[in-house]
């Protein structure tokens, strides 16, 4: 099970439907409150989350999971922002994400990170 | 004797050429030192911004604030091995006090940071807090300290600092890649040495030259010539930083300036001289009442050069000395203009600079969030049966996305064509009112309302104006509004007539605007400081396409946080005499209100936005009792209806409507799963006008709505 979170629902949107096809089950947040929520009703083996959301940051988000939800395995993703040089993936794994991706990103390139998680393998 | 007085206005014109000649000289090289003082500066800012980047995501972490301090001392220790410029990082109230450091030291556990006074002021008042440097007797090093302020339901919790080694910055000089016989320092607040590229190890904490704080003291950037703190001899280009109150400035030795300027000035000061000689002799020869005057246009050089108008006390009645005073007085003038024109546009290159790279990164930030969607919708279309559902929701992905990047890019064209004054407008009487509600409708159905409460309130407004530009400068608006507002706000919209003008108003309970940032927000590339803001068109193009329509935009905000209402005015235009009268006829028979009853989410969205987009007025219902109390409200043209609804069936609802707008005309559409002949036929007995086999194809649905008007 995987939860996505992002504020954009299209991207939401498209990434459950290409995770779906790979036989992932699939849940869906538009923000990092509503995932905790889902994951707190039933836990999910992956999040996979946007670091630059309007209404909640997404270093929040993972650093909320990364406590309550030990192993759970996160992905994040980002587009950048208002801040050239600010690195926000590099910032997400100084506080322990375990794997990050550029937007745009190759929907096999996430299945094959998914699956390597899987068998805890590189 | 007249020909041999002209010599003279000669000679003072020599001089007074000679010192702008010296003076432009020393302007190039100043505006040359500056700027590059200016991309230390932004060298220095960047790296402080990386290093607050870091602190940022570990003040991010909950436990904080939830009081699990162990957990975030693990983190703490963690962050702390990868960051090889710090030293320690504290938690500390916001007055000062230290709840917890890592690692522990004596200076931490003396219990108070070292940080200036109030801390809580320091962390919120600066962009970007950083403090002043210091010697750190645990490490036995210079150090200084940045924050972060950690934020628990808008109140400041705690200060999250971290030590770092002023070193550090050592390597930001030498990325300057200075000419050897250069200096370069870096200052603190207090105008004390973080970093300098000369005797390091003997100044650092010291104090900067007397020079360098005079200057400072007078004027936040500039240059001047004075000495260095082991008395060397200097030109220095300084600036300080708006963001962090840091200062940087630059030495390079009086004698570098180069041999030109002063040969020049040596030239011109010997010609100076001898016309002063020949003007001093002549003076002596003519009489008094010639030298008067010219002693006194001889003070007005330095006023010229100063910038400043030139006083010229006595009134001369020699024709040539007269004419000589009024070029004088126009020199001058053009002297203080260029002067000011100058600063003008040095200071708009140089926020327009900022502009640019914010903007640059918010555009790839645009452009990579639809091609995301886009990248995940091929993927699906390249491994999906192309008639499955995931299939055809990816092509309604990349169609909307396709859309919006469409639009961006539209946006960007349109700013640069209204700039370029290319851009012309298509006029047409439209109704305001009627314009806006169409978008709204539009936008409504695609579900972008979903997160927040809109309510939306036109009554006719007529206007002589373009059409896909009024959609344009509504949406923006729209957007807009949904960026800035929270999720359950509520964001108004409405149109009206006020005092001889078309009034559109959209108002939202978002972010607000800080007071005196109000008239910005319309400036181009200026967008709002925070996660999800745009790229800065928007707003101006809705300025500049209102204005090409002989209107404008306000904007007005009680500050942030209280919301903001923005208000389009255009010229309103008289109501066309006959509204039925072509070519509006046929938009009026084509636009129609149209109800949809219909318990599936999906569905229901779908048929609003087929419904929505050609123009129709769309209300709808998710169970039968909740369609006919809005058929009561909202007197439909055509209801679409659901036959296996919740409560009371689709064959009830027709019935009951039939019944009750017996006297008026009420199209009834029946939407169901079956398509035999006895369907239909139980449909038609049921009162329904015709009958559509789900799922429901546009242009079916198109056709039915035609053969029913």
């Amino acid at each position: 099970m995987i939860i996505i979170v992002d504020d954009d629902a299209d991207q939401r949107l498209a990434l459950k439907l290409g995770l779906e096809l790979s036989g992932y089950p699939v849940r869906e947040a538009a923000n990092g409150a509503e995932a905790l929520d889902l994951q707190r009703e039933h836990a999910s083996r992956f999040l996979i989350t946007d670091i630059f959301m309007p209404e909640s940051d997404g270093f929040e988000t993972i650093a909320a999971f990364r406590r309550e939800f030990p192993h759970t395995k996160i992905i994040a993703v980002s587009g950048g922002g208002m801040r050239a040089k600010h690195d926000y993936l590099a910032s997400a794994r100084l506080i322990g994400v375990d794997a990050t991706l550029q937007k745009p990103f190759d929907v096999d390139e996430l299945l094959r990170m998914l699956r390597s998680m899987e068998t805890g393998r590189p | 004797m007249l020909a041999l007085a002209s010599l003279i206005p000669l000679a003072a014109f020599g001089g007074l050429v000679a010192y702008l000649l010296v003076q432009h000289q020393r302007e190039s090289l100043s505006e040359a030192a500056q700027s590059r003082a200016l991309t230390f500066l932004t060298a220095v800012d960047s790296e402080l911004d990386s290093e607050t980047s870091a602190l940022r995501a570990l003040a991010a972490v909950p436990s904080l604030s939830d009081g699990d301090l162990a957990y975030f001392r693990r983190i703490a220790a963690d962050v702390l091995k990868s960051q090889p410029n710090w030293l320690r990082i504290t938690v500390s109230s916001p007055a000062g006090a230290i709840v917890l450091s890592v690692p522990e030291t004596t200076r931490a556990a003396s219990g108070r940071a070292e940080l200036e006074g109030g801390l809580a002021g320091t962390v919120t008042a600066a962009p970007l807090p950083v403090g002043d440097v210091s010697f750190d007797p645990d490490f036995s090093r210079w150090v200084f300290p940045v924050h972060v302020p950690v934020r628990r339901g808008g109140n400041l919790n705690y200060v999250l600092s971290a030590t770092v080694a002023a070193a550090a910055m050592n390597d930001i000089i030498a990325a300057q890649r200075l000419p050897g016989d250069w200096g370069a320092v870096i200052i603190d607040r207090n105008n004390r040495f973080v970093a300098r590229n000369w005797d390091a190890e003997k100044f650092i904490g010291q104090l900067a030259s007397p020079s360098l704080r005079a200057a400072l003291a007078k004027s936040p950037h500039g240059w001047f010539q004075g000495r260095t703190v082991e008395g060397k001899e200097v030109y220095s280009p300084y600036w300080r930083s708006e963001k962090t109150g840091w200062a940087v400035s630059m030495g390079y030795p009086t004698s570098a300036v180069g041999a030109e300027a002063s040969r020049v000035a040596w030239l011109l000061g010997v010609g100076l001289l001898l016309a002063l000689a020949v003007a001093l002799l002549l003076a002596r020869m003519i009489s008094g009442r010639i030298a008067e005057p010219i002693a006194s246009l001889a003070g007005a050089t330095d006023a010229i050069a100063r910038g400043v108008a030139p006083e010229l006390a006595k009134r001369t009645d020699i024709e040539e000395v007269r004419k000589l005073e009024g070029a004088m007085l126009s020199a001058a003038e053009a002297v203080r203009e260029r002067k000011t024109l100058l600063e003008r546009e040095k200071h708009a290159l140089e926020s327009a600079d900022r502009a640019k790279d914010e903007f640059l990164a918010m555009l790839s930030h645009e452009l990579r969030n639809p091609l995301a969607a886009l990248t995940s919708a091929a993927h699906v279309l390249k491994i999906a049966d192309p008639a499955s559902r995931a299939a055809s929701e990816a092509r309604r992905v990349v169609e909307r996305q396709t859309k919006q990047m469409t639009r961006l890019v539209g946006d960007l064209l349109d700013i640069s064509r209204i700039t370029l004054g290319r851009l012309t407008l298509d006029l047409d009487r439209l109704d305001l009112g009627e314009a806006v509600a169409r978008l709204v409708n539009t936008w409504n159905a695609s579900g972008r309302f979903e997160r927040h409460r809109v309510t939306l309130d036109t009554k006719p407004a007529w206007v002589d104006a373009d059409r896909a530009r009024i959609e344009q400068i509504a949406a923006n608006l729209l957007d807009n509004a949904l960026k800035f507002t929270p999720s359950g706000k509520a964001i108004t919209i409405g149109v009206g007539v006020e005092g001889g003008e078309a009034v559109l108003r959209v108002a939202d309970e978002g972010a607000g605007i800080a007071p005196g940032d109000a008239e910005r927000v319309f400036e181009l590339f200026v967008s709002g400081d925070r996660a999800g803001a745009g790229l800065g068109i928007g707003l101006a193009l809705v300025k500049r396409l209102a204005e090409l329509h002989g209107g404008s935009v306000s904007v007005q905000s009680a500050g942030t946080g209280a919301g903001t209402v923005f208000v389009v005015r255009l010229p309103a235009a008289a109501a066309p005499a006959n509204v039925d009268a072509a070519p509006l006829a046929r938009r009026a028979i084509a636009s129609r209100a149209v109800l949809i009853v219909e318990d599936n989410d999906d569905a229901r969205r779908m048929l609003e936005a087929a419904l929505a987009l050609e123009g129709h007025v769309v209300r709808s219902a998710a169970n039968g009792k909740s369609g006919l109390a809005l058929a009561d409200q909202t007197r439909p043209d055509v209801a679409l209806i659901d036959i296996g609804l919740p409560d009371i069936d689709g064959y009830e609802v027709a019935r009951h409507l039939r019944a009750k707008h017996n006297g008026r005309r009420i199209s009834l559409v029946a939407v169901t799963g079956f398509g035999q002949p006895e369907d239909q036929q139980r449909a038609i007995d049921a009162g329904f006008d015709a009958h559509i086999v789900k799922p429901v194809n546009p242009e079916r649905l198109k056709q039915v709505l035609a053969e029913l008007a």
